[in-house]
């Protein structure tokens, strides 16, 4: 009888199998050479601990890490803004907007369109004197000279950040739906009874009840955030410029892997990146978390 | 029942990691009998009906001689085209194991020097390839880029890339007063001289250059030495720090149209007037007609004729020409070696000598393609015979042929591709203002030891 028990374990053998051949020993590979220097062919040579002292010195890496956190902040607090207003929008009795499912569509579309594809529309757009940004901005009359949007730190950044806005706010925008409409109509109801505005309505229901929705948002595109890569790499000369405000962790990981043969290093920028976003993660998990139980305690009292 | 079960998933897993290697032992034997017949045709060449050539490459440019070959003998082969930007990324894993590999595969300027010295393709010095009694026959810097560190042939390419500055014939006519290439190529020879040129065509209302980077490859190849010596230090020459005050002064003066290369406005330059507001017909009032401009040149190798010039230009097809600058230089090129893990190396080595050292295959293929030959006694037979319809009928061939001949051999490194994208974006931002020359000069280094920490940086 008891060999039956035995079963089992071959039916999850494959999973495990690959598990450990294609998951864990890559990871403990990498780490690994985050001791060594290795050129990617041959025998690496190990340094012991002079790949993370090279890190924590390293003002490259401390610009990417910068650069990505001013992306992906501006980013994500337009994206938010955006999805939030328009799920306020949607979701108010009185204005009551039909074609929900029509917008959704509509504002998930850029979503839809390969990074690669959307790299070169913007740079085309972007493009100092052919762009029609520019020309737009021009005729309009809003500037007066052409802005070479992607040869400035800031614009470049703002850039990036835009696109990433226009990219990912439809996303977030069904997520929050989705969340608002986990919200029951009642609370709604008695609001407008008690006469509630519409902002009121937003601060002290929709916002406080979408909060698990909010910090699931947050983290997944924080873990996403930290990844940038595809954007900067393809818009400018894939080295980060303008100045280096486009050399995000990624890109400089895969600079230093890829086209500098480093990847010794590159395993330990990695490995760093992993780090920070283990502790990134749990900062928001943690303060948002513990936000929504004051909250809470508020409520019942 | 436990062991069906347990044979059963062992299969399955056989399966998988069999699946993960093998990707390509299911090639055809179909052909075999179609082909027979050709091969009875060729006395000289061996009967390779049906086996398999692997061929590996970044550019579709392998497919005409492929159809050539398997027509001559026979046999199939099959190429697989990686886009450059994965071609390191994926040969390396294929070539370091052996798993997958190509008997054949190309390698592109950027990382050929990196690849000799790895032992991937086989040694072409040694028997039964000899090529070096082949030595004479090739234009010397092709030939010797294909060397590894110790002498021996690794590659061979079948193309030489040398670059010249491609400058419209009208613009030339009205300011220049000529628009004969030796003459125009005289006004250029030299930095001065280049800079006076520049002024002349600045006060007609044109650009000599449509961005600062144009400049490069002279300042490279004026005082040819390689970037990184033997004592693994970083050779900066006086021509590579003038390479920034040269920069400097062509946007200073206003000598280029602000038209990086590979940008829109690049391309758009090449056809006609670039302005601000180019390209849009409703804002095409007097203002805006200050503000236009046209570029004079562009500094481009052989291929920029066919895949950067024709294709993007229509207005001024026939109007350029083609000259010399300050030095010769070249840009690119493409090299083509064994596998030195293949197994059919009998009939790799045939595509390999059929695409460098076939007289009549390459003649039909510089003739087809108006490739430029580094193989010498095609090109010698041949050159005196192009008439180039875009160029107004100037012989690009003899042209491009006499610069290579110029270049010094020997001076490419591994670290070229990378360190000359390094020390270009430092000069633009030199250029830009944003940096001093000190400065500018302080963070290439910087990012140069950043790249390769084993390089020494003054």
């Amino acid at each position: 009888m008891k060999k039956l028990d035995y079963k089992g374990y071959y039916f999850i053998a494959p999973f495990f199998a690959i598990f450990l051949t294609f998951n864990l020993y890559p990871v403990l590979l990498t780490f690994y050479y985050t001791f060594t220097h290795y050129e990617g062919y041959g025998e690496p040579q190990f340094l012991g601990l002079d790949n993370y002292v090279r890190i924590l010195t390293d003002s490259y890496f401390l610009e990417a890490f910068i650069n990505t956190w001013q992306i992906w902040g501006l980013n994500f607090a337009l994206q938010l803004g955006i999805a939030l207003f328009l799920a306020a929008l949607f979701s108010d009795l009185r204005i009551n907007i039909k074609g929900l499912g029509f917008f959704r569509a509509i504002f998930y579309l850029p979503n839809l369109i390969t990074i690669s594809s959307v790299a070169i529309l913007f740079n085309i757009m972007l493009d100092w004197h052919y762009g029609s940004v520019n020309q737009f901005l021009l005729k309009l009359g809003i500037i007066s000279e052409p802005i070479n949007w992607l040869n400035q730190p800031f614009t470049a950044q703002a850039s990036v950040a835009l696109i990433l806005t226009w990219m990912w706010f439809g996303y977030t925008f069904i997520v929050l739906m989705a969340g608002v409409a986990g919200i029951s109509k009642e609370y709604y109801e008695a609001a407008l009874i008690d006469g509630a505005n519409r902002w009121q309505t937003f601060i002290y229901i929709t916002l406080p009840l979408l909060k698990p929705i909010m910090l699931y948002i947050m983290i997944t595109s924080l873990i996403g955030g930290l990844q940038l890569f595809d954007l900067p790499m393809l818009l400018t000369d894939g080295l980060g410029s303008p100045d280096g405000s486009l050399n995000t962790m990624v890109l400089y990981l895969y600079n230093q892997a890829f086209r500098y043969g480093n990847y010794g290093y590159a395993a330990t920028i990695a490995y760093m990146l992993f780090l920070i976003t283990v502790i990134f993660s749990g900062i928001t998990f943690k303060s948002m978390y513990r936000e929504a139980k004051v909250t809470k305690k508020r409520g019942n009292k | 029942m436990k062991k069906v079960l347990s044979m059963f998933l062992l299969i399955l897993l056989v399966g998988v990691i069999a699946g993960c290697s093998d990707d390509s032992s299911t090639s055809d034997n179909g052909n075999n009998t179609d082909n027979n017949t050709n091969t009875e045709e060729n006395n000289e060449e061996k009967d390779y009906s049906g086996e398999v050539l692997k061929v590996w490459s970044f550019t579709d440019e392998l497919e005409d001689p492929i159809t050539t070959f398997e027509e001559r003998n026979g046999s199939t082969v099959e190429l697989t085209i990686v886009p450059i930007a994965d071609y390191p990324t994926k040969l390396r894993p294929a070539l370091e194991s052996g798993v997958g590999a190509p008997d054949v595969f190309t390698g592109e300027i950027a990382f050929l020097k990196e690849w000799t010295d790895r032992g991937y393709w086989e040694n072409l010095s040694a028997d039964p390839y000899n090529v070096d009694e082949w030595e004479d026959d090739y234009v010397p810097y092709v030939f010797d880029l294909g060397k590894d560190s110790e002498g021996n042939v690794r590659a061979l390419s079948w193309q030489t890339t040398p670059g010249g500055i491609f400058y419209r014939r009208s613009i030339a006519e009205e300011v220049l007063g000529t628009d004969d290439p030796a003459e125009v190529g005289e006004m250029m020879s030299s930095w001065d001289k280049m800079f006076e040129t520049g002024d002349k065509l600045k006060e007609a209302g044109y650009r000599l250059f449509p961005d600062e980077g144009a400049i490069r490859w002279f300042s490279k190849s004026e005082d040819p030495q390689p970037w990184v010596n033997e004592d693994n230090e970083l050779v900066m020459t006086e021509a590579k720090l003038n390479y920034f005050d040269h920069a400097k002064t062509l946007r200073e003066k206003d000598y280029t149209a602000f038209a990086p290369e590979w940008s829109p406005s690049w391309f758009a330059a090449m056809d006609g007037p670039v302005a601000y507001n180019g390209g849009w017909d409703e804002v095409d009032s007097e203002a805006s007609k200050d503000n236009q401009t046209e570029v004079f040149s562009y500094a481009l190798p052989t291929w920029g004729l066919h895949s950067v010039l024709k294709p993007n230009v229509e207005e001024t097809n026939g109007d350029w020409a083609v000259t010399s600058g300050p030095a010769p230089y070249f840009w690119g090129g493409t090299w083509v070696g064994i596998y030195s893990g293949s197994e059919n190396k009998d009939l790799a080595w045939e595509f390999v000598k059929m695409m460098t050292h076939d007289e009549e295959f390459l003649t039909d293929w510089a003739l087809e393609t108006g490739d430029v030959l580094s193989y010498l006694p095609v090109t010698d037979e041949i050159k005196g015979d192009f008439s180039e319809p875009f160029l107004d009928g100037q012989n690009n061939y003899e042209f491009f042929l006499e610069e290579s001949k110029k270049i010094e051999p020997g001076i490419v490194t591994k670290y070229d591709q990378q360190i000359d994208t390094l020390l270009g974006s430092k000069v633009i931002d030199y250029v830009d203002g944003k940096v001093t020359k000190e400065e500018a000069l302080e963070e290439f280094y910087k990012a140069v030891k950043n790249a390769y920490p084993e390089i020494k940086t003054p």
